[in-house]
């Protein structure tokens, strides 16, 4: 049973900060996921890398829909870029054990069972937290996280709702998956999207839309299997249908190229590794701007989005220097003054 | 027939639109050439970013004359069109049903169900929007890969394309609440073959396994998917629809955006309904081929003023007869609100003398076809009929009457005939024989019966000649294509020696047609040397200009760039992957002498010391007008 950290709920003030930890939580997922689905060379491992991007969109919207939340709570969102391989916000990891250490890892069976690990449903009917007494830290899964925000914003007053305050809605991107959160209902909305999504319906591995939840996306990766409906209790088994996975079949990244030094490397590796860095940053710093009001600000941390999967593509391609490995992107976010530059 | 069979699927759902609209009008594009029309400017690269800048331009609804280009709504336009789920209700239809796109009901046999454990399954498309030709919509078309009804593991039908989606019946009388081509509903067909890599897993499904059992039928070759999309939204604002100022105010919200850089594109969305039926030996892949009973509210050459019923199908069976009236029946709005007709009488008349009624075949009341009936069987209405009244129908012609008025609201065409191919790519000089299918009351005609044949221009608004053919054995007849320079030609049958001919123009309600799109060789483009400069003045600059998503996946601008990505390029533009979801859109129109260039330069040919070729401002050459559109291929224009 993974968990991640409660704390009680008193104030508006409390939300935001809780939804500030969801926002890093959201944010904090993407690169991991994306280095597994960059990792895929076009072409191969085809059904995992359609699960994997699956769950990637679906992340970027979660991580919209929390930012409109708190937008709509009056809050400032700001974005954090995560460091890897660190932590997630919210000290997310199993019970009686360390947080979660997120690494950056191609497509593997430790990359999918890290991915299994983050969106974890619950499993444990009388998870501890629900006992726990009001105002001691306790810790639950995503989904329980969730639940203590929607039950909190639940008791708030219409006032609190900010109308239209920097929202972002689907009219460019992630079609009818985006919506403009106004009120509670519209929060509530947002709020079972994002949990049924990433763990499923309670005690079923299908979302509100009848598709796999992103715990058992990683989970068809990671067992090679296709889950299946099965007329017995429980009702879904593992296969045997292969989804097809072939391990090798990747190009052959090293985990967490933020840790690994360069400057052994060709100047083509360390040029390639630097133009990642740039388009991540203007993706965060587009993020930021489009999160925090500005017009059309999306649109350029998409185009950055792509500019950082073109030199991905290059970072992929160019050998390190033991000539066998290459590195994707290590997602540091490196701010120049006047703005990041290709 | 076809889906008007059982047993059936019902699905319905949401579609965005992502198309670039750019090269809509002739000021921006010349089809004859398959070229770029750039403003004035000193150099290829200045030519294409003041293109780039007219574009965005373009997009203020105030900008062009009334009779001027049709406003751009997406420069930014990728051409995927998806089916999508609506995470929150759609405020412009309140009390719809239509949320997710999904699985929503069968039918085995006795009526819609939603009860079948199919039911609620998500329905997966995903395709390229392109038009055979650039300045209409009458050949819109789909290419795509798979689509899938259901999730692996579960009950499913994935079904991997046989051939590209395209639609017909385009229907501009649908509603009349809306903003550019929110009026209009049209059906999209395609069939899947049953040995090319269907798969339908039933597991506890009593429909799919009925329709698995039904697929090992020898006659049948696969199954059909048929839907039709209505109520198009742009802007994602409903409201401009009434409110004139909002679209001067969201036009300048794109407009400003556009401008900030980034990448900005402005789908619209529809809703839609459809259906899986199986797909027998003779019957036409890619739009109905069940019995036609025509709208009678389309004045030649002119849209109907909506709302007005559109053109509907019909199969009759031994005990009833069921009706398509998917793409039929208007709304009064935006709330999807069905327009009350009062009882609907069907019946069966006397070819020969139409007022006489040989047999009755049911009434259709409003709450036949009201939108929550709509909405839940995809507009197909099944009706029980007396075996003897079935039998007296089966030669008659079907109509369907407004019964306080005694009005026609549509009636049928025995006769159809059906291109097999409904729009083909063919380059200049290249030879072609079409063929055509003649159907009888939805089934294969004889032989020795004369089909008219129409060339009509382009936008479908002149006849440019005619011809006569005779059907061969199983109602098939075939037609050689005159191949000249490169153009677009449409093709309209009409069966029958002396038929009423299309003098108004092509209309979708009406005709069946064929479109042709004759690229032009370009021979002396092939052989010019194959130097970046040519390459990219000739071919890329194209791209560049019309497609600016494509800055998304690689600069155009960058001979680095684009001498590295050469695998990718050929692999996306080969004409062997024509069909796929991936064959870039913008290349669709490319030329086989601008394929010959581009190839000798990917492939790092070295150019021989012959210099670029001067490329005269097109816009400032003189050029024989096109003939003015008629005002029904006007506003299919707007459907861009």
């Amino acid at each position: 049973m993974i968990r991640l950290e409660l704390k009680p709920l008193k104030t508006v003030e409390d939300a935001r900060s809780m939804l500030e930890t969801a926002i890093g939580l959201e944010f904090g997922t993407l690169p991991p996921y994306l280095y597994a689905m960059f990792s895929i060379p076009p072409g191969k491992n085809v059904a995992a890398a359609n699960l994997i991007k699956s769950v990637l969109m679906q992340e970027m919207i979660h991580m919209c829909l929390a930012c409109n939340i708190m937008n709509a709570l009056g809050g400032t969102v700001k974005l954090v870029p995560p460091k890897y391989p660190g932590p997630l916000p919210g000290d997310i990891g199993p019970i009686g054990k360390d947080a979660l250490v997120i690494h950056l890892y191609r497509l593997s069976k430790e990359g999918m069972k890290q991915g299994m690990d983050i969106e974890q449903p619950e499993t444990i009917p009388n998870f501890p937290v629900l006992k726990a007494a009001p105002g001691v830290p306790a810790t639950g899964t995503i989904g329980q996280f969730y639940q203590r925000l929607d039950d909190f914003l639940a008791t708030l007053p219409p006032g609190v709702w900010k109308k239209g305050r920097n929202q972002i809605t689907d009219n460019q991107f992630f079609t009818g998956q985006l919506f403009a959160v106004n009120d509670y209902a519209d929060a509530h909305r947002a709020i079972e999207e994002i949990v049924s999504e990433g763990e499923g319906a309670k005690d079923e591995p299908l979302d509100f839309q009848q598709e796999l939840a992103h715990y058992y996306r990683f989970g068809e990766v990671y067992h090679d299997r296709v889950l299946t409906k099965i007329a017995k209790p429980p009702g879904y088994q593992w296969g045997p249908a292969k989804l097809g996975v072939i391990w090798k079949d990747v190009f052959p990244a090293i985990p967490d190229p933020g840790t690994h030094d360069f400057s052994k490397d060709s100047a083509a590796a360390r040029a390639a590794q630097a133009a990642c860095n740039a388009a991540y940053t203007r993706m965060v710093d587009a993020l930021q701007q489009a999160v925090t009001g500005t017009k059309g600000a999306l649109g350029n941390a998409v185009r950055a989005m792509f500019d950082l999967r073109l030199a991905t593509q290059v970072a992929l391609r160019t050998p390190l220097a033991d000539g066998v490995s290459v590195a994707g992107p290590a997602f540091l976010y490196t701010p120049i003054k006047g703005g990041a530059k290709a | 027939m076809s889906i008007l069979e059982t047993p059936r699927i019902l699905f319905r759902g949401n579609i965005a639109w992502d198309p670039i609209v750019t090269n809509n009008n002739a000021p921006a594009y010349d089809e004859d050439t398959a070229q770029t029309l750039y403003p004035d400017a000193p150099t290829i690269q200045a030519k294409v970013a003041a293109f780039r800048k007219e574009a965005i331009a373009d997009v203020n609804p105030n900008a062009n004359p009334p009779n001027g280009p049709s406003r751009v709504w997406n420069p930014h336009g990728t051409h995927r069109s998806s089916f999508y789920d609506e995470a929150f209700p759609d405020p412009s239809a309140p009390d719809s049903l239509i949320v997710d796109s999904c699985i929503s009901g069968v039918d085995t046999g006795g009526g819609p169900d939603a009860r079948d454990p199919f039911v609620g399954s998500p329905a997966r498309f995903t395709g390229m929007l392109v038009d055979l030709e650039p300045y209409g919509s009458y050949s819109s078309q789909l290419f795509f890969d798979t689509i899938s009804f259901g999730i692996d593991g579960g009950c499913r039908i994935v079904a991997p394309r046989n051939s590209r989606v395209n639609d017909r019946y385009i229907n501009l009388g649908r509603n009349p609440v809306y903003y550019i081509a929110g009026f209009a509903s049209v059906i999209w067909q395609t069939s899947f073959r049953k040995d090319l890599g269907l798969i339908v897993d039933d597991y506890d499904s009593l429909a799919l396994r009925k329709l698995k059992e039904a697929l090992r039928q020898d006659d049948v070759l696969g199954l059909t998917v048929r839907w039709t999309v209505y109520r198009t939204v742009y802007y994602d604002t409903p409201a401009l629809a009434t409110d004139v100022p909002l679209q001067t105010a969201v036009a300048e919200q794109l407009m400003a955006k556009l401008e900030s850089g980034g990448f900005q594109p402005n789908p619209a969305r529809s809703k839609l309904v459809g259906a899986i039926g199986l797909w027998r030996k003779g019957e036409p892949e890619h739009e109905p081929g069940d019995r036609a009973l025509l709208a009678t509210q389309w004045p030649p050459g002119q849209p109907a003023v909506p709302p007005c019923v559109g053109t509907a199908f019909a199969r009759l069976g031994e005990k009833s007869v069921t009706l398509d009236l998917g793409n039929s029946m208007p709304e009064t709005g935006l709330d999807l609100t069905k327009q009350d007709w009062g009882d609907l009488q069907v019946r069966a008349v006397d070819p020969a003398d139409p007022k006489r009624v040989v047999a009755k075949l049911g009434t259709l009341t409003y709450k036949d076809y009201r939108r929550e009936a709509y909405e839940a069987g995809s507009g197909i209405v099944t009706l029980a009929v007396a075996a003897a009244d079935a039998r007296a129908a089966a030669k008659a012609n079907i109509q369907v009457v407004q019964a306080k008025t005694g009005t026609v609201l549509l009636d049928e065409a025995p006769l159809r005939a059906i291109p097999l191919v409904p729009n083909l790519y063919l380059n200049a000089g290249e030879a072609a024989t079409a063929k055509l299918q003649l159907y009888q009351r939805g089934a294969p005609a004889g032989a020795g019966i004369p089909i008219t044949l129409c060339q009509m221009s382009a936008d479908g608004s002149t006849i440019q000649g005619k011809t006569q053919i005779v059907t061969g054995a199983g109602g098939v007849a075939s037609f050689p294509i005159q191949v000249g320079e490169g153009e677009i030609e449409a093709f309209v049958p009409l069966p029958g020696g002396n038929p009423v001919l299309p003098t108004g123009g092509l209309n979708t309600m009406i005709n069946t047609y064929m479109y042709v799109r004759i690229l032009p060789a370009d021979a002396a483009i092939g052989a010019l040397p194959p130097t970046w400069d040519n390459v990219y003045a000739k071919v890329l600059a194209n791209w560049k200009a019309m497609a600016p998503c494509m800055d998304n996946w690689l600069d155009l601008d960058d001979e680095a760039q684009v001498r590295a990505y050469a695998p990718v390029i050929k692999a996306l533009t080969d004409p062997a992957a024509f069909e796929n979801y991936r064959f870039m859109p913008v290349t669709r129109d490319m030329s086989p002498g601008c394929r010959a260039l581009l190839y000798n330069f990917l492939d790092g040919k070295k150019p021989a010391a012959a210099p670029a070729e001067a490329r005269p401002n097109a816009r400032l050459k003189a050029k024989a007008p096109k003939p003015a559109a008629s005002r029904l291929a006007e506003m299919s224009k707007s459907m861009r």
